[in-house]
């Protein structure tokens, strides 16, 4: 991509990340402290956005929606105008939970369309960097794994006080207020480590291997199983789903990310490459 | 020392006889006193409650304590022991303490593992202590059967399972919502169960109670009960997303609440739990409302079907309750055994010590001034003596003590030894 185009794209993406942490902190804090700021950084980022895109128009002379990061950057404009929109239209404040983490993921990966010269300056550094990485994805998926098992337990004890024949489980499981409870703050943390993991290891595969690591499939399932722990996270936030529903939601974000991590099993021939 | 416990309760004698040994509070303290002026007895406990009386003495050794419990049981209810044949119970010394153990951990109560039992224990102890009727071992055996049921309380499930409908409810909620706190409750219509269903949730920490009912003067009635706020029978469906627990007992012929107005509820709530409890027959409220998520309908056969299964759990929870019994009266029997042999031990010690000393000060003044190497090996070399003579005797008091015919061995070592009281 065009070298201006990407300046102002890393522009976008650093105001975009005012987003996520709105998100964040509304998910962990049920609260919605810098909602008004979030907005007011995504419409300035728009701009920016804008301005890279057409950018990028001009330096190579034709519509910018050919190859991958490209589509990916105006993917995520049309996202944040659509939302922008629909804010101004309809104040839907609680998409803002789903939209800004996405548009923030997409825009990041986008900005990497064009590989940087600089090299790791120490192995040291970089490898710290990867444990980083490492270690925040394991963290995330403990608290995953948590969620599922209190998830489970979940419909178990539901089904027991849906059946009305109380037999040894009611006696013994704790109430679903509690394991409600236990599920929304496990997931909500697993959520924030497992974005900050994907932004650090999207930035450390950008590093290493340019613009290559985009058409990894590993890297795809990865996305996708944050895509769905987005979900997850979004559905129980805004859309209010609770109980059931979102105990087997749980449940297949925990599959989801299993398979990523057996995707990930064979991660050292890739790093040693 | 010798322990009795006489007496009837529930399950050996019909309330016709109860009520015949049964003393009134406010003749308690002359019966105690009656009791503890008699040849022999020690001390004294008298629990009188509508399931059970019991009667608890410890006697000297040369008294027989049933014939003593007889003759009082004769005098003060006119009623002859003999006459009652198998409804009158008697447990000497261990089995005293573990009766008296299980009946405080109310293992032997009519719904087992109700408390009350031991706060009228904890009454008597009282009175008998008021009475100056408990002084040295029966009072230790009752405190400590008072820690006993602590333990079995805390340490299994046996009273932790509600065991009456209202209360069944009130364990459903916790079930559901974790706390209390906060929840709001609804009654729609009025009735004894929904009230006392409503008192329940109140006092464990549900926040406000709104009443409903066709006649609104009723509603207002029922809400000054509760600090709670009366609504118009009109109003309440629009109210219901506002409220965590329903509970409806109105005298309606057709279902008050449907499930597609629940339907429309509970996505109003956003998904948050509800419980609907429907104490009403014929019932107010659609069967199949319990279908939808994240709502939980019960009529007065589901809870009847949870009380159900908590006994049945009570009941497994009592056997492990009764283990732990066991042991305590294992603990309370060595305690009691080392307390019986104690001074003995103690007075063959000191005697022997006494020997001991007289005899190295007339050694000394035979030999004269000792260098301190001198001092220090008569020293040791006496008290090596003395140890080893009372080795015997005291290994053979610790093995005797508690056994029916150890008094005599007992009594024979003081005295061999020539020791005093």
């Amino acid at each position: 991509m065009a070298e201006m185009s990407i300046v102002w794209l890393r522009v976008a993406a650093g105001l975009y990340s005012l987003g996520l942490i709105d998100s964040i902190l509304t998910i962990t804090q049920r609260r919605a402290h810098l909602f008004r700021i979030a907005v007011g950084a995504l419409a300035l980022a728009g701009v920016f956005h804008l301005v890279s895109i057409v950018e990028q128009g001009t330096a190579i002379g034709q519509f910018p929606a050919s190859g991958f990061y490209e589509s990916m950057s105006l993917c995520a404009f049309l996202i944040t105008a659509l939302f922008l929109f629909v804010y101004w239209r309809y104040r839907l404040e609680s998409l803002g939970v789903f939209i800004f983490p996405l548009v923030f993921i997409m825009t990041l990966v986008a900005s990497m369309g064009r590989p940087v010269e600089a090299s790791w300056t120490s192995k040291t550094v970089r490898d710290a960097w990867l444990m980083v990485h490492v270690v925040l994805v394991l963290l995330g998926y403990a608290a995953l794994l948590f969620t599922a098992v209190a998830a489970v337990l979940y419909l178990v004890q539901e089904r027991e006080l849906k059946r009305k024949k109380p037999r040894s489980f009611y006696h013994r499981l704790p109430p679903l207020g509690t394991l409600d409870d236990l599920i929304t703050k496990f997931m909500s943390w697993g959520f924030v480590f497992i974005t900050v993991a994907v932004i650090v290891g999207s930035i450390w595969a950008f590093v290493e291997f340019g613009t290559r690591w985009v058409t990894d499939p590993k890297i795809a399932i990865s996305l996708f199983t944050w895509g769905i722990y987005l979900a997850m996270v979004f559905l129980r936030v805004s859309a209010g789903w609770r109980g059931r529903k979102a105990a087997l939601l749980a449940i297949t974000a925990l599959g989801c990310s299993a398979l990523t991590w057996a995707a990930h099993a064979q991660l050292q021939s890739l790093w040693l490459r | 020392m010798k322990l009795l416990v006489a007496g009837v309760s529930h399950k050996t004698a019909p309330v016709e006889v109860r009520e015949r040994l049964a003393f009134a509070e406010n003749t308690l303290g002359a019966a105690l006193h009656d009791l503890a002026s008699r040849q022999g007895i020690v001390e004294a406990l008298l629990l009188s409650t509508c399931n059970r009386v019991e009667i608890v003495v410890a006697t000297d050794d040369a008294t027989d304590p049933a014939a003593t419990v007889s003759a009082f049981l004769q005098e003060s209810r006119g009623v002859a022991p003999d006459a009652l044949g198998p409804s009158l119970y008697q447990h000497e010394g261990r089995d005293a303490i573990h009766h008296l153990f299980r009946v405080a951990s109310s293992l032997d109560s009519m719904v087992v593992g109700e408390p009350q039992i031991l706060g009228q224990l904890k009454q008597a102890y009282a009175h008998a202590k008021a009475n100056d009727c408990l002084t040295g071992l029966l009072e230790s055996i009752v405190s400590r059967a008072f820690n006993v049921a602590k333990r079995v309380r805390s340490e299994t499930g046996i009273g932790q399972m509600a065991v009456s409908v209202s209360y069944a409810a009130v364990e459903l909620a916790r079930k559901i919502f974790g706390t209390l706190a906060g929840r709001t409750v609804m009654i729609v219509g009025s009735g004894k169960m929904s009230e006392l269903a409503a008192r329940h949730l109140r006092r464990s920490g549900a926040s406000h109670i709104f009443v409903t009912n066709r006649t609104y003067e009723r509603a207002q009635e029922l809400a000054a009960i509760f600090q709670g706020t009366p609504v118009e029978y009109t109003r309440f469906a629009a109210m219901l997303p506002e409220v965590d627990i329903v509970i409806t007992s109105s005298g309606a012929p057709h279902f008050v609440l449907t499930k597609d107005e629940m339907q429309r509820v509970i996505v109003a709530r956003r998904n948050k739990p509800m419980f609907l409890i429907d104490i009403a027959v014929p019932r107010n409220i659609e069967p199949s409302v319990n279908e939808i998520d994240n709502i939980y309908l019960y009529d007065i056969d589901d809870l009847q079907e949870v009380v159900n299964s908590n006994l049945r759990e009570r009941i497994k929870e009592a056997d492990r309750a009764e283990a732990l019994v066991a042991q305590e009266v294992e603990h309370m029997m060595a305690r009691l055994k080392v307390q019986e042999i104690a001074p003995t031990i103690v007075s063959l010690q000191g005697q022997l010590e006494q020997i001991r000393a007289g005899e190295i000060e007339r050694a000394r003044r035979k030999l004269g001034p000792l260098t301190p190497e001198q001092e220090e090996a008569i020293e040791s070399l006496t008290r090596g003596i003395i140890n080893k003579i009372a080795h015997g005797p005291i290994s053979e008091l610790r093995k005797q003590a508690g056994r029916p015919d150890g008094v005599h061995v007992i009594d024979a070592i003081r005295q061999v030894f020539h020791l005093k009281d």
